[in-house]
């Protein structure tokens, strides 16, 4: 058992928290998967418009890694497939047929060796689910990680509480962890909130960690950066938490079961937890709106991609955040002497940063040069030298990059010091840029 | 409120792309978004951020230097009360000296928003709130007594030469406000050195500062005793704190300033690390050179030299004399210049510290090193950033070896 304390960071006390229980659920017809939420891949379509898919049969397919193919994940028919720019795939939008979704046990599964368990994985489509550090791309399939590590501490503000919606899962948690474990021959890390997750201090195959301390305590990339640092020229694989159950049933039982439990959060919505299934649509949560204008999450509100009002679930998320779409301009709004109309980490507002805050979508402030005032420091708790690493990637600077630590890092991690950067720089976007360069430099 | 939104709506009109005034944009997007601000939105990234921004940066370290501007002011007036025998009370002393400090920070401003607004108009980049904290931080650093026109081509070559050529806020090597302070210093030695321009008086008064009284002892003895004897002004330790001596403007009180730096520190924008290290490398040196000054007094003036009674001011003086604490806590911390790793602060503070005493004590001819100090800490800033940074990739490094 490992122990982590994080010291630097930041939990955002931003309204709108879901309480632990599920309202109704949601009626979906349609679901939505799109290729855009992949970083790195080239996508070509297997189905056309109108074709019936049965739920984890191959839908598109990376050029790149033939190997890799999505699952669909719902029964029924393509309904549609929207092209963007250059015919790029934007989004694939399939209509719901509940009564040909069936939960048929196999019996026949046999997963002992590595190689098997890769076979299964690939012909079950389900290499999406489990992606890589660096870079945060799916994995190569060929690839043997030096370690594994999941995550069940989500730290972003009103992200999914884990403890609440995997309650019922021991079990297919247990399965996908056990199966997991035989593709690495280093340590498989699961790390966990205190008290949460007893059960799994009992299993002698994990590495438990347990994480204390506030955002970005609960990112894989800060973990690791503590525990086991990622060196150049090391992989490590990770899954997402929620779809812990959804391998775990696909590896003991054979089948796909795409339900998850989400949550609507956020300043501009009756927050509440909903038992969903991937890529469901935020059309059936419209009537829990409390104001008209709003900008729609998919994802938490510091990482999360925005979609319009009938969108769709990322793949890799398992909330949506709603806040206000605000355009207020305050009289002299930066000499406000604070109160409880500001928020800010720093003391420059007296008397901020009490009660859980409004937030919008304003930006406070224009975009102007870096002024470095030690603000990303305050909320970035890795041993990078995150202001140096970004004047690398400005400048180009591989080497650097690499020397500097970029392959420890990715956009989650320092989504904080865009939030905090007095600049209003975009941090993660300049993390991305020296992914980017790295990776097509290759 | 509302008349004054439609008048930004209607004249930001003529400053859209295309239009015939589109090379104005830049200033009227600084008037529009001073007066209201900016309704620009998130668009991917963080959807949601913090109130801090630039504008209040910035325009909270102008607030903290108010009270200098306004005891400066006073001072001046003090002091000519002094020169001339005369009691004027101290709204008449405050109102005095601001007929001195009023123009000069007039003109420093004229001067900064000039070239800041031309190479905005010219780059095509918005108004940077930086150059509001150089102007003003200007006039402090200037006797009250200086002609106002040195004062207009100092600000501009300081603004052009410390911060514009090298790219604007946020590239520059030089602290603006020092490289103004230099560049007079230099140029214009008679306005700005000596012992006349100090204090406004009648003509021929003089007025050493106390940093001048004991590099130019007429007879040696130890600083404390020369302060003793001083009868024109109090250069007690305790009357150097509160300010009331000649200097340049906004550097005497030192109570002032270090309420400045108390809310600099706790609003997060000025490192406490700097100013820290630099007091801890002035006290350093400070004690070093009275051990040298004890060890070897005697012997000087038994061979019939002339000891150097710079190197007997204690550290409490030193901290208390010139402009010390005023160069550390609004000049050196600027954020620009300083180093920008926590461990290159600690370095960079301490060196300056060091420097200033040594610029002052073995230098008779710079009584003042404080800010020579600073200007030659920001060049070598980037230098010891990169020696941190590079510890951090040998310890990469290494673990990537094992």
């Amino acid at each position: 058992m490992h122990k982590i304390k994080v010291n630097k960071g930041h939990n955002i006390n931003i309204s709108g928290l879901s309480s632990r229980e599920y309202s109704a659920t949601e009626n979906n017809k349609f679901v939505s998967i799109t290729p855009l939420d992949f970083n790195y891949i080239k996508p070509k379509m297997l189905v056309k418009e109108n074709e019936i898919v049965k739920m984890g049969d191959p839908i598109f397919f990376d050029k790149l890694n033939p190997e890799i193919k999505w699952p669909s994940i719902a029964s029924g028919k393509i309904s549609k497939i929207e092209l963007g720019e250059r015919r790029a795939i934007q989004k694939i939008i399939i209509e719901i047929d509940e009564n040909e979704e069936s939960k048929i046990e196999d019996s026949q599964i046999n997963l002992s060796s590595r190689e098997q368990i890769k076979e299964f994985i690939s012909s079950k489509n389900m290499w999406p689910f489990i992606t890589q550090r660096p870079f945060n791309k799916i994995v190569n399939p060929s690839d043997t990680p030096k370690c594994i590590i999941v995550s069940l501490v989500n730290s972003a503000p009103l992200s999914t509480d884990l403890s609440f919606t995997l309650d019922s899962q021991k079990d297919h948690i247990i399965s996908a962890l056990s199966n997991l474990r035989k593709l690495t021959d280093g340590k498989l890390y699961v790390a966990t909130n205190k008290n949460e997750f007893s059960y799994l201090s009992s299993i002698d195959f994990i590495d438990l960690i347990e994480v204390d301390g506030p955002h970005p305590a609960g990112n894989i990339g800060v973990i690791l950066n503590k525990i086991d640092p990622i060196n150049s020229n090391e992989v490590v694989w990770t899954v997402k938490g929620f779809h812990l159950p959804i391998l775990g049933k696909l590896f003991s039982k054979g089948y796909f079961d795409p339900s998850i439990s989400i949550n609507v959060s956020g300043p501009a919505v009756n927050p509440s937890y909903v038992k969903s299934r991937l890529g469901a649509s935020f059309s059936s949560h419209k009537s829990s709106l409390i104001i008209d204008n709003v900008r729609v999450i998919s994802g938490d509100v510091l990482t999360g991609k925005q979609v319009s009002l009938d969108g769709f679930l990322g793949f890799y998320h398992s909330m949506f955040s709603v806040i206000e779409e605000s355009y207020e301009r305050p009289f002299i709004g930066w000499l406000h002497p604070g109160g409880k109309s500001r928020y800010s980490i720093f003391n420059a507002y007296f008397g901020s940063n009490k009660k859980s805050f409004n937030f919008t979508t304003l930006q406070n402030g224009s975009n102007r040069a870096f002024v470095p005032i030690d603000a990303w420091e305050k909320v970035f708790p890795m041993d990078i030298h995150i202001n140096a690493l970004a004047r690398s990637i400005e400048a180009n600077d591989i080497d650097e990059m690499e020397q500097l630590g970029i392959y420890e890092c990715d956009e989650e991690d320092v989504a904080l010091c865009s939030f905090v950067c007095p600049s209003k720089s975009d941090v993660g976007s300049i993390i991305r840029k020296g992914l980017d360069t790295i990776y097509f430099d290759q | 409120m509302n008349f004054l939104r439609k008048i930004f709506s209607e004249t930001g009109k003529f400053v859209e792309k295309g239009k015939p005034l589109s090379w104005a944009y830049p200033l009227w997007e600084a008037a529009d978004t001073i007066f209201f601000s900016t309704n620009k939105q998130t668009s991917s990234g963080p959807h949601i951020r913090d109130n801090m921004d630039i504008k209040r940066t910035m325009f909270f370290v102008v607030i903290a230097l108010i009270p200098c501007y306004i005891f400066g002011a006073y001072n001046i007036g003090y002091l000519n009360s002094l020169a001339l025998g005369v009691e004027k009370g101290i709204i008449g002393n405050t109102i005095f000296g601001l007929s001195y400090v009023l123009p000069i920070l007039i003109i420093t401003f004229i001067a900064g928003a000039i070239c800041e607004i031309t190479f905005a108009i010219v780059r095509k980049h918005e108004v940077n709130e930086g150059f509001l904290v150089s102007c003003a931080l200007i006039p402090l650093t200037m006797p009250p007594d200086v002609p106002l026109w040195q004062v207009f081509v100092g600000t501009s070559f300081g603004i052009i030469i410390g911060k514009e050529i090298f790219g604007g806020v946020g590239t520059n090597i030089f602290n603006p406000a020092l490289t103004s302070r230099a560049f007079m210093y230099f140029a214009f030695p008679t306005k700005i050195s000596g012992d006349k321009v100090w204090a406004v008086g009648p003509d021929g008064y003089t007025g050493a500062t106390a940093l001048a009284v004991p590099a130019n002892p007429a007879e040696y003895d130890t600083a404390s005793n020369l302060y003793a004897n001083i009868s024109q002004f109090d250069y007690s330790n305790l009357n150097l704190f509160w300010g009331l001596i000649p200097g340049s403007i906004g550097e005497t009180n030192k109570l002032l300033i270090l309420l400045g730096a108390i809310f600099l520190i706790y609003c997060g924008i000025a490192s406490w690390r700097i100013m820290v290290s630099c007091v801890i490398g002035l006290v350093f040196t400070a004690v070093l050179f009275n051990l040298l000054s004890m060890l070897t007094v005697q012997g000087i003036l038994e061979s019939g030299g002339t000891p150097n009674a710079m190197l007997t001011i204690t550290p409490l003086q030193h901290i208390l004399l010139g402009s010390f604490l005023f160069g550390t806590v609004f000049m050196a911390t600027e954020p620009v210049t300083s180093s920008h790793t926590n461990t290159g602060r600690w370095i960079y503070g301490f060196l300056i510290g060091v420097l200033t005493v040594i610029i002052r004590s073995i230098n008779p001819a710079y009584p003042e090193g404080v800010f020579l100090a600073i200007l030659i800490m920001n060049m070598f800033a980037p230098l010891i950033d990169y020696y941190v940074v590079q510890s951090n990739i040998k310890m990469r490094l290494s673990r990537n070896a094992q």
